[in-house]
């Protein structure tokens, strides 16, 4: 946690890539060149990529796409995946609707 | 507020084992799954288990499932199914979601054994409806006894992509190829070789370039890698599927145990929590089982969960540390066993050319999926005998050896080691009553007979297919990689209870094809 | 590149970034510190993103209607990027007489400040907003109120002053601050020292630590709120929405998302375990408080809570201030989860005290030294 990362570092422009429209997140059908440019844009972490674009904020949470995002912002940071923290981990693990969430069953 | 012992938060092969371990030593233990059934991976897993006895060996893996849970309700732990837990919170409580209702219960131990989720690998078209997990197919298959669909490329040769291969067409989809990056199969040869001699072929150093089709695929692109990864032009390759599997790997469920405010990691095996040699995380009292922790096997996980679950124990006292360490030790041992061999943890992504005898490894089961004809007479297993023998295509180190508590003459040896090949000993006299053939989970053992009549020989193989074949059926038998070689005439099916739903087909071939005949097809089957 | 600036900002939050931007656009160097690893990764991303005139305090109230007349309309085109602003009005619910009494009386201070607030009733409130529940019986209504979405607004502010050479530094975290000659002039982390002309100090409630270095204190304490997120739903109604009872307040986004915050009642006493975690029953709470006034909210799937920790001061209002004893320092903080509405207002003002120039608004009433005790 907590590595200094100069957001001025120099990371090259951003060189567009015939697969650029592919989509990562399905959910919320973030493309990878979106996400790619998102870096380029300076965020440099999956959370600010997360609130930038959405990616993982969908219905399954980021359990499809997560390891892809990470892998091409860790490319495009040129960086080892490993060195991209995963963006945390929220309550509830399962979308629930609002009435069973409200619901709490009274202690007998 | 609801108040256990210990709370398991998952109820497959590492939670109910942890949960039996605790319930065991007196700990008033409850279990919470999302899904209906309990059993997680393991009741869609119809093949024989691995390992040795205490690994559960050649046992299938929903009867594994079967006796967990048994165990665990006889032992009156709680299991409580379709209930999601949707949070881990300060004080070890947890939110259930159970029908129409938010429950929370505390615990003054935890266990999470949640296991994992498929990776997906995004090319064009991985979008499209008829791209599906691999672990989704076999769902579909074991659970829900759905065909995926009538013809199926498969993405990835580890252990998964092969089994999945096999169930599919086991099911009676036309598996189209097996495909990887790589430039090797990932996964255990004997699974490899199960695929190969149904006639499927691998394309290793291959990747999918786009899944074809507008609303659904209709099928599939795939080309050449070099040593990088980079696609090589003009290697590009179509195949009609409506089906591709994806069996790019698991990643751990780890969100519980992140959001719990356990230390994590990034490691090759996935974003796992830190934790010590029994599963404890940095949080005292909550500790971490299974794929969870670390992407493996079932029969690692059952061990790690008995771990956890004694360990759990002797945290709230209900056992002594001596006492827990005499039992953590003795599992410790049997976790070490399965991780031997060339496919331990730590040779994960290693090029592995020698076995531990010293034996160069069979390239062609690396990269073709069966053993080539000129490379058999090096391995141990296969040895030329008079009148009946078994043949035991064995040659990577797996923690295996069923094979040699399953002869009653003991004509097989393995030895202390279970990664070691089996050996052929020489001294005693096979009777060919198929027991070996039956027991290995690999299907790797077959009995020859070279003097079955002037002219034939005999071959017996493990079939697992509907319809069975019946004795005086004839068609062609196929060699190691699925070509028609000869004809051959069935002249015994053996399928008693003991074999667990394997049958034995001998077949007879002429002689010439007795160490190339491996399978049999009769007229009109469809797994090709 | 070298570590001194004209101005260190030390938090990246949305005050810290849009001063900034502020700050940049008139020229000025600027470096931003900020501890965590992320840019804006407290309260800023952490709120119902409310972009309120009506039921602030008083002393308040210029810089959110100021911010609302002149620059929110306009930050989506100045930044670049759509923050999702909607100046589409707030609504403040009430069900019972009590509740009317309430939002009479907010109604009558506000319009005392001279901001447009009007008492409605119920049928008048569904027809700004026919998806209320019939137990609702009246509301206070401020068109000119709106929402934003924190999290882009926050991101925008730091894209945009990045792209003007704003050095932002993540993972940074502030230890002291260092006064040299008589005047703040050093910035101490754990990795280096950074020196620059003025000190702007916007970390949120950690200010509190880091003051102290230089012999300064705010009175003021920290409370955990949490925030939950709806599955998209089909657009509905984009009313900035709260409550007299305070139950939720929230909207819906741009993406189609509800997006809710509130409390338990036990936010004072919440432990604190270091990271912004939920409580196993906030949400739930939330959730009852929503579905009383949007019983038609029911079946949207809850996907996600969270929680962040806001600064509360004890008079209820944020400290924006030269601090005269330490010459070169300027505090930007306790701003009790009121913070990002007047959050474009407060950089500008910031940029103004950083360079010398008048603020736009008064300031006086945001001193650091306005805390006196109670007898």
């Amino acid at each position: 946690m907590n590595k200094r990362n100069d957001r001025l570092a120099e990371i090259g422009p951003f060189i567009s890539q015939p697969d650029d429209d592919m989509i990562i997140c399905r959910c919320e059908e973030v493309t990878k060149g979106e996400i790619r440019k998102a870096v380029h844009d300076g965020m440099f972490t999956l959370t600010e990529i997360r609130r930038y674009l959405r990616t993982g904020m969908g219905l399954c949470q980021g359990q499809t796409c997560s390891k892809l995002v990470k892998s091409i912002v860790a490319k495009e940071l040129g960086l080892p995946p490993g060195d991209i923290e995963p963006a945390v981990s929220r309550a509830p693990m399962r979308p629930i609707e609002m009435k069973i969430l409200g619901n709490d069953r009274k202690e007998v | 507020m609801n108040r256990y012992d210990l709370i398991i938060i998952g109820a497959g092969p590492a939670g109910l084992s942890a949960a039996i371990s605790a319930a065991k030593n007196g700990l008033s233990v409850i279990v919470f799954d999302e899904n209906s059934k309990p059993g997680g991976q393991l009741f869609k897993q119809i093949h024989k288990f691995f390992g040795s006895k205490e690994h559960k060996a050649k046992i299938r893996g929903f009867r594994i499932g079967e006796e967990l849970l048994k165990e665990a309700e006889e032992l009156k732990v709680t299991v409580v199914l379709d209930a999601i837990v949707t949070g881990l919170y300060q004080d070890k409580e947890i939110s259930v979601k159970i029908g129409e209702e938010i429950c929370h219960y505390k615990g003054d131990a935890v266990i999470v054994a949640t296991g994992a989720t498929e990776n997906m690998v995004p090319f064009e078209g991985w979008t499209l409806p008829g791209v599906i997990g691999a672990g989704a197919s076999q769902t579909m298959m074991n659970l829900h006894h759905i065909k995926p669909g009538n013809r199926v490329l498969m993405l990835g040769t580890g252990n998964v992509g092969l089994v999945v291969s096999f169930q599919l067409l086991q099911a009676g989809c036309q598996v189209a190829a097996l495909v990887d990056a790589a430039p090797k199969i990932g996964g255990y040869g004997v699974h490899a070789a199960k695929v190969a001699r149904c006639g499927v072929p691998f394309y290793l150093s291959h990747t999918i370039i786009k899944a074809e089709g507008e609303d659904c695929v209709r099928g599939v692109v795939i080309g050449k890698v070099d040593s990088s990864f980079q696609l090589i032009p003009g290697t590009e390759k179509h195949f009609d599927v409506d089906t591709i599997c994806l069996a790019v790997g698991l990643s751990p469920m780890s969100q519980l145990l992140h959001m719990a405010g356990c230390k994590m990691q990034d490691t090759p095996l996935g974003y796992v929590p830190v934790i010590d040699e029994n599963g404890a995380t940095s949080v005292p009292g909550i500790y971490a089982a299974g794929d969870v922790s670390g992407i493996e096997e079932a029969s690692s996980a059952m061990i790690e969960g008995r771990i956890a679950g004694t360990k759990a124990a002797e945290y709230l006292g209900f056992l002594s540390e001596d006492a827990a360490k005499e039992i953590t030790a003795g599992l410790e041992l049997a976790l070490d066993r399965l991780r031997k061999g060339m496919f331990a943890p730590e040779n994960r992504g290693k090029k592995i050319t020698l076995t531990d005898e010293g034996i160069p490894v069979s390239d062609s089961l690396l990269t073709r999926g069966y053993l080539d004809e000129d490379e058999l007479d090096r391995f141990p297993g296969i040895a030329k005998g008079k009148g009946i023998h078994p043949v035991m295509e064995c040659t990577q180190n797996i923690p295996c050896n069923p094979c040699q508590d399953a002869c009653p003459r003991k004509c097989i040896k393995i030895g202390e080691n279970i990664t070691s090949l089996p050996i052929i000993d020489e001294e005693n006299s096979c009777s060919g009553c198929g027991m070996c053939v039956a027991s290995c989970s690999g299907q790797a053992i077959f009995l020859l007979n070279e003097d079955y009549e002037p002219g034939y020989a005999s071959v017996t193989l493990p079939y697992e297919f509907l319809p069975l074949p019946v004795k005086g059926d004839t068609g062609m038998a196929l060699d190691r990689s699925g070509k028609k070689v000869c004809q051959a005439e069935i002249i015994e099916v053996k399928t008693p209870k003991a074999f667990d739903h394997t049958s034995l087909l001998t077949m007879k071939v002429p002689l010439d094809m007795a160490m190339k005949a491996r399978f049999y097809k009769s007229r009109g089957c469809s797994h090709e | 590149m070298g570590n001194c600036a004209d101005v260190i900002i030390i938090g990246s939050g949305i005050i810290g970034n849009s001063t900034a931007y502020y700050l940049a656009k008139k020229g000025c160097s600027v470096i931003v510190l900020e501890k965590s690893d992320h840019i804006g990764g407290g309260g800023s991303s952490r709120n119902g993103g409310g972009v309120r005139q009506s039921g602030r305090d008083k002393r308040e109230l210029p810089l959110a209607m100021y911010g609302a007349a002149n620059l929110w309309p306009q930050l989506s085109d100045e930044l670049g990027m759509d923050v999702e602003y909607y100046q589409n009005g707030n609504l403040r619910l009430g069900k019972t007489e009590d509740h009317l009494k309430i939002l009479n009386g907010l109604t009558e201070r506000a319009n005392a400040q001279g901001l447009g607030v009007t008492m409605i009733n119920g049928n008048e409130a569904k027809d700004i907003c026919p998806y209320l529940s019939d137990e609702v019986i009246g509301a206070s209504w401020c068109p000119t109120d709106g929402h934003a979405n924190p999290m882009l607004a926050t991101l925008a502010y730091y894209r945009k002053a990045r792209q003007l050479g704003v050095r932002f530094i993540t993972g940074e975290a502030v230890t002291e601050i260092k006064k040299y000659k008589g005047k703040a002039r050093q910035v101490i982390t754990d990795s280096g020292v950074y020196e620059g002309e003025t000190i702007i100090l916007a970390a949120g409630y950690e200010s509190r630590k880091i003051a102290a270095s230089v012999g300064v204190d705010i009175p003021m304490t920290q409370a955990l709120l949490e925030v939950l997120v709806t599955e998209a739903q089909p657009p509905m109604f984009y009313q900035m929405l709260g409550t007299a009872m305070a139950d939720f307040y929230g909207h819906q986004s741009t993406h189609g998302s509800f997006v809710f915050g509130g409390s338990s009642g036990f936010e004072d006493f919440n432990k604190d375990n270091e990271t912004p975690v939920t409580n196993s029953q906030t949400a739930s709470c939330i959730c009852r408080g929503i579905m009383k006034y949007f019983p038609c909210l029911s079946d949207a799937k809850i996907v996600r809570t969270w929680a962040g920790f806001i600064d509360v001061c004890a008079d209820h209002v944020p400290v924006i201030s030269h601090v005269e004893e330490v010459p070169g320092l300027i505090l930007a903080c306790a701003f009790t989860g009121h913070g990002f509405g007047i959050s474009p207002t407060v950089g500008t003002i910031l940029s103004q005290m950083a360079t010398g120039e008048d603020p736009v608004l008064s300031i006086k009433d945001f001193r650091y030294d306005r805390f006196h005790t109670k007898i």
